[in-house]
């Protein structure tokens, strides 16, 4: 059949121009960051707790969706494989992040001040887990596991590119079910140390899926974004078709509705039982200016995403994708500074929400960081798994 | 020999990449009533047939939402406007509680009634007498042919010019199908007589059961077992007592909770003023729950301000005012013995007003008094 | 090459490429014949289970509630426990046939139609047991909103009253889901029928009926696809919502053990673990008895397993995630609940639940274990008992012991409460093999149209032009 000689994939190399844009963007939000920290170190803490939470969130969520298209076997989503891969590649970047925030836990955390400890029984209690060592223990064992796991599951993929042995595919699929578990562990962890004990007294189990739903949302929309990008200018396959798109299409609507309802469950139980030790974190976020913000969540991240992607031919427009991408990516750091700068504000005398130039480094650095993590990774590689066996079958895919 | 309306003719086919040459076919030679029957659907047919997107997805949105405002709207007005509760002390209008029922009223009614949509305006169904039912070409499609059907009020309908058409895709089989007389005379199912009957008759019997069921069967035994029960209830009749009441006073000397006996005599004035004494200090809430219980219990003879020319307007005498000198040289212990075991026309307030209410009137009416009566060092 | 085949090609749906017609004769078979032996003995040991439930029944009616053992403390047990049971089970067949579809498993359609029957009479178990613990269901009309001499309103805040609107909307939806998919599968067995008998007259009139007067028109099929679409999009959040609101029955409270956030997503991933585990019993019995192996094939049993172990591991994370934060939260109440689940006088029942949630289902790791039959029958029965077990643990030990030791008491059933249990099993399974003698099992028209064959071949790359 002439089909088989296709040429399914050029490469194209990402023009230097690029690399150098993303370079002035993260060195903007370098110096932003560090001009923070020199003026209020305390409000400058908790953006960088927001900035390491959504990257991390990102990264993980990107490793997560590589693991998952292993498990199910998904045929479409393997010539966007790569593109996950490398945003996959940021939670190299975390424990920089980190630094700062570990060599100065006891700014934003207030389970380590001794008389908060002598006062409150219930915070006290938690002194087992919520302690310095076994933070920082914990924090570098979570970086470990989820390097190896880039290891095995992205580091053998780029080597399927020249081998093209297909028991990379066999393996991996073992290695992400065991992945699986691991990872529901890790991020359940990370958004308790990182997000859950800002406020040590408040409790709830569902935040760990709370979380794992916005940072999948976010990473898959970064990845629509990314990927629809580089099609569109021809550094991934001219085969790809609207019937691609309208998987992510439909992928960023399943999990936005996900998102809200995971949501909408734990503010519901804790407004209806009504008990102190619960409502106090919705408290927070109710009063003051936060109402407005708390509202704002609601519409920005659940009834704007909702109706632009229910009709079915939004969820396959190439245009309108790329947009809802950006707004749905953008959400979740909504999302974000709405959980953490609530417990920053608590420690102002107004309580009332605050957006300067300290709030404005975070979405700079990330974006710087995203960009030139992409650019240098994806320097000289391909930007589609093209030792992968099924990278054929996954470009026939229509609906 | 009747004379039999042609319908459409018909071909079939084996495969399912002929029926979509077949389709393409048909759009290109101009025919516009046609049809293709498949024993399932075959992707790519909708495209090649040119059939336009279904709107049921628009149904069901609007079907959804109108749904969701009902549901909303419904909530309101019951749990708000007509019949409002406070239940555990949570708002009266509670939307978070109020998004489960209003999600599933909007799965209902999107789903059940884009389904009927569908079957009654886009199918127009039920319909079995189609011209297409029992025929040999119905068989072969339901099993595992694919049949083209060319109808005769084609505008380019001409019966040899489309047999030779069927031939020429290469269609088997080709049939003229005709129309069974009794199928043409389809009128409208509403109006015919059976079909009233019909309707009428399930009304009767539907509501013949209900109120059967509920008006007559709930009120028998055993659904009347908790209506009726072994005890008596306290309005009622009954043979059991000589005095027939089931209602029975309290043994001779039962006392209430918290009852204090109240030493003094209704006349023995001078003793009550001279050994009861105030318990309570001037505080804002004491003379705020005096005032609450001096307005309701006090004002309708004394007036709010105490001068006796209250809103009865002397249709029960009125009394006299309480800023009288005399009135004023009261000792507290007298007024608080007037209150607890009235004077002339003033019924006793005991059994209405607890000990330490009387005594908050008793600071209020003190307030009130020195109110009219204020002195140049109050200002200070 | 044979080295990339089983990664690059999925087996197919259907084994072997019958031809249609066969396909159409191997499923409409049992309607026409006369039951076997193995079908009477069967469903005379349903009836015996249902006969069990109904004398418990009537003596229930003619004593009341209280021949049950519910009491102080514990005032919901075998009741709530069976109906959130039955309920878990309904939501398999949902999955199956409408969340698999979206996702556009092919190898759903041997299963659809069977999973959405089981949906149906699944739910209407459980719903009997809501509508009888009430005392007096013959009261039960209050439950809805209804204009009435009292100008009462049911209390829209409660999730009891969610419950009822949820289980209701549920069993419409499914039937109606179910319905329009049997539709043109009634039109097939209409089609069938050779007018020679007053047996087939009958047959033919209520399979017309049945029918609608299905054509297989393609203009039908094209609306019939959008409203599938619709009614799957619909149906998804519709089975997520149903189950949630069962778990909001428990987690609005403030009992320790039933309030915590993570309810609503637990309930859902064990609904689907149970379900699914009652779905693999009786499929493997439905395959082998009526010979439809070619249709319902090992790889979707496969398929089953593989997301048994998933939904499996996710209510052992919620388990673990519970106890964690019944620590973390410091409150006595919380982290004694848990204690005593684990080590109180009901840690025989919490033991049960552990290894047959937690543990069985790990065996599934194993591809060899996957695709061995009887032993994954017998895994799926150890998870329909953990299951049950589960949602005992949670509304009797929860209940037993809560805030106030003098309030502390042992719940123990009585013979009433196990004879609607079994009754339950045979209300479930009797109608379920009638449904098998009376409709098709597996759905014709599905299964055609995912037959080797049975669509136009692909054009390859790139055949739809990208903007």
């Amino acid at each position: 059949m002439s089909q088989d000689n296709l040429v399914l994939y050029e490469k194209k190399e990402l023009p230097g121009k690029l690399t150098i844009i993303g370079l002035a963007i993260l060195i903007l939000g370098i110096i932003l960051t560090v001009l923070a920290f020199s003026t209020d170190t305390l409000r400058a803490s908790y953006n960088l707790i927001l900035s390491l939470t959504w990257i991390y969130g990102i990264g993980l969520g990107a490793l997560f969706l590589v693991a998952l298209e292993y498990i199910v076997g998904a045929d479409w989503s393997v010539p966007f494989r790569r593109v996950t891969e490398i945003v996959a590649t940021l939670i190299f970047v975390v424990p920089i992040l980190s630094i700062p925030l570990l060599l100065n836990l006891d700014t934003v955390f207030v389970w380590l001040n001794p008389e908060l400890l002598k006062a409150d029984k219930y915070i006290a209690g938690k002194v087992p887990y919520l302690n310095q060592d076994f933070f920082v223990i914990r924090t570098i064992a979570i970086f470990i596991i989820m390097f190896i796991f880039y290891y095995l599951l992205v580091g053998r993929s780029f080597k399927q590119d020249k081998t093209k042995n297909p028991n990379i595919n066999r393996l991996s699929v073992k290695l992400s079910a065991l992945f699986m578990p691991i990872f529901a562990i890790c991020i359940t962890v990370i958004s308790i140390d990182w997000l859950m004990s800002l406020e040590p007294k408040w409790f709830s189990t569902i935040f760990g899926v709370y979380y794992f739903a916005g940072s999948v949302l976010a990473a898959l929309s970064l990845i629509t974004f990314i990927s629809i990008l580089l099609a569109e200018n021809g550094y991934l396959s001219k085969y790809l078709t609207e019937d691609h798109y309208y998987n992510f299409g439909a992928l960023m609507f399943a999990f936005t509705n996900f998102w809200a309802y995971i949501a909408f469950s734990q503010f519901m139980l804790i407004w209806y039982a009504n008990i102190p030790d619960e409502t106090l974190w919705y408290m927070t976020r109710g009063n003051e200016g936060w109402f407005a913000v708390s509202i704002g969540l609601i519409i920005v991240k659940f009834a704007i995403p909702y109706l632009a992607l229910v009709t079915r031919p939004s969820k396959s427009n190439q245009f309108r994708l790329k947009i809802i991408a950006v707004w749905v990516f953008l959400a979740h750091y909504y999302d974000l500074y709405w959980i953490v700068m609530p417990e920053y504000t608590r420690k102002t005398a107004e309580h009332t929400p605050v957006y300067s130039w300290f709030e404005l480094s975070v979405p700079i650095l990330v974006i710087g960081l995203i960009w030139v993590v992409f650019t240098f990774v994806g320097k000289n590689k391909n930007l589609m798994p093209i030792g992968d066996p099924k990278f054929r079958k996954g470009l026939e895919f229509h609906l | 020999m009747e004379r039999k309306i042609l319908h459409s003719v018909t071909g079939l086919f084996n495969t399912p990449d002929e029926i979509i040459k077949a389709a393409k076919e048909v759009n290109k030679a101009g025919y516009k009533k046609f049809d293709i029957h498949t024993p399932y659907p075959v992707h790519g047919l909708e495209k090649a047939m040119k059939l336009q997107r279904s709107p049921l997805g628009y149904f069901a949105f609007v079907l959804g939402a109108t749904g969701a405002a009902l549901a909303l709207f419904f909530m309101w007005w019951t749990m708000s406007v007509a019949y409002p509760n406070n239940i555990g002390g949570k708002p009266f209008f509670s939307l978070p509680a109020f998004i489960p029922v209003t999600f599933e009223v909007t799965v209902l009614l999107a789903s059940v009634g884009t389904v009927i949509s569908m079957i009654v305006i886009f199918f127009k169904f039920p319909n079995n007498s189609h011209p297409l039912h029992d025929t040999d070409y119905m068989k072969a499609v339901s099993t595992d042919k694919y049949g083209l059907c060319i109808e005769s009020n084609d505008p380019n309908f001409n019966l040899e010019k489309v047999k030779n058409f069927f031939s020429s895709i290469g269609a088997y089989n080709i049939t003229e199908i005709y129309w069974d007389n009794e199928e043409l005379n389809t009128k409208k199912v509403i109006f015919e007589p059976k079909f009233v009957i019909g309707l009428i008759s399930i009304a009767i019997i539907t509501s013949g059961i209900t109120y059967y069921l509920l008006n007559k069967l709930m009120f028998m035994e055993p659904f009347s077992w908790m209506m009726k029960q072994q005890k008596l209830s306290a309005q009622a009749m009954t043979t059991f007592f000589q005095d027939g009441f089931s209602m029975r006073e309290p043994v001779v000397g039962t006392v209430a909770r918290g009852f204090k006996p109240y030493p003094y005599p209704a006349d023995s004035v001078i003793l009550a003023e001279n050994n009861l004494i105030n318990p309570l200090e001037y505080t804002e809430e004491n003379l705020n729950a005096g005032k609450a219980k001096y307005n309701t219990f006090c004002s309708p003879c004394h007036d709010y301000h105490g001068t006796g020319q209250a809103r009865l307007n002397g249709q029960f005498p009125n009394p006299p005012s309480l800023h009288s000198d005399r009135a004023r040289n009261w000792k507290d212990g007298h007024i608080y013995h007037v209150i607890t075991m009235g004077q002339n026309t003033m019924p006793a307030y005991n059994k209405q007003l607890s000990e330490k209410e009387r005594w908050q009137i008793v600071l209020y009416v003190r307030a009130l008094q020195r109110a009219l009566n204020a002195k140049e060092e109050d200002l200070q | 090459m044979s080295t990339t085949t089983d990664i690059v090609y999925e087996p197919s749906v259907i084994e072997g490429k019958p031809a249609l017609a066969k396909v159409d004769a191997d499923i409409i078979k049992p309607m026409n014949e006369l039951p076997n032996k193995k079908f009477l003995i069967a469903i005379s040991f349903t009836l015996t289970l249902l006969l069990i439930g109904a004398a418990s029944l009537a003596y229930t009616f003619y004593r009341g509630v209280g021949v049950w053992g519910n009491n102080n403390p514990v005032g919901w047990a075998f009741d709530i426990v069976n109906f959130v049971f039955w309920v878990g089970i309904g939501h398999a067949g949902t999955l199956i046939s409408a969340i698999l579809f979206l996702f556009r498993q092919k190898w759903r359609t041997g299963i659809a139609r069977f999973a959405e029957a089981m949906t149906i009479f699944a739910v209407m178990t459980a719903g009997l047991f809501p509508a009888l613990h009430t005392g007096r269901p013959w009261l039960d009309g209050y439950l809805l909103p209804y204009p009435n001499q009292h100008s009462l309103w049911v209390n829209f805040t409660s999730p009891l009253l969610w419950d009822v609107f949820a289980v209701s909307t549920y069993f419409t939806v499914s039937l109606i889901f179910w319905y329009i998919g049997l539709v043109p599968d009634f039109a097939t067995m209409r089609d069938k029928i050779v007018n020679n008998s007053v047996v087939n007259k009958i047959k033919k009139t209520i399979y017309s009926v049945l029918s609608l007067g299905w054509r297989f028109s393609n203009r039908h099929w094209s609306h019939y696809e959008m409203m599938y679409l619709v009614l799957a999009g619909f149906a998804t959040p519709l089975v997520l919502s149903v189950h949630t609101i069962v778990s909001f029955d428990f987690a609005v409270s403030i009992l320790p053990g039933w309030h915590t956030t993570i309810f609503p997503p637990y309930f859902v991933a064990g609904a689907v673990f149970s379900g699914f585990a009652m779905v693999q019993n009786a499929l493997i019995i439905i395959r082998k008895v009526y010979d439809l192996e070619y249709i319902i094939t090992l790889d979707t049993l496969e398929k089953m397993n593989k997301i048994i172990i998933v939904t499996g591991m996710m209510v052992g994370y919620a388990y673990a995630m519970e106890f964690f934060i019944a620590w973390y939260s410091g409150h006595d109440a919380e982290l004694f609940a848990f204690i005593n689940r684990a080590f109180g006088p009901y840690a025989w029942s919490y033991w049960i639940m552990v290894s047959c949630n937690v543990i069985s289902p790990q065996f599934f790791w194993f591809k060899k274990l996957r695709r061995n039959i009887p032993f994954m029958f017998i895994i799926a029965v150890f998870v329909n008992v953990g299951m049950w077990f589960e949602r005992f643990v949670i509304t009797v030990t929860s209940l037993s012991r809560d805030f106030l030791p003098t309030n502390w008491d042992y719940y123990v059933p009585t013979i009433f409460d196990f004879g609607l249990l079994l009754g339950s099993f045979g209300f479930f399974f009797t109608l379920l093999l009638i449904f098998t003698r009376t409709m098709p099992v597996v759905s014709i028209a599905e299964v055609k149209a995912v037959a080797e064959g049975s669509q136009p071949a692909h054009h390859g790359l790139g055949h739809k032009e990208a903007h």
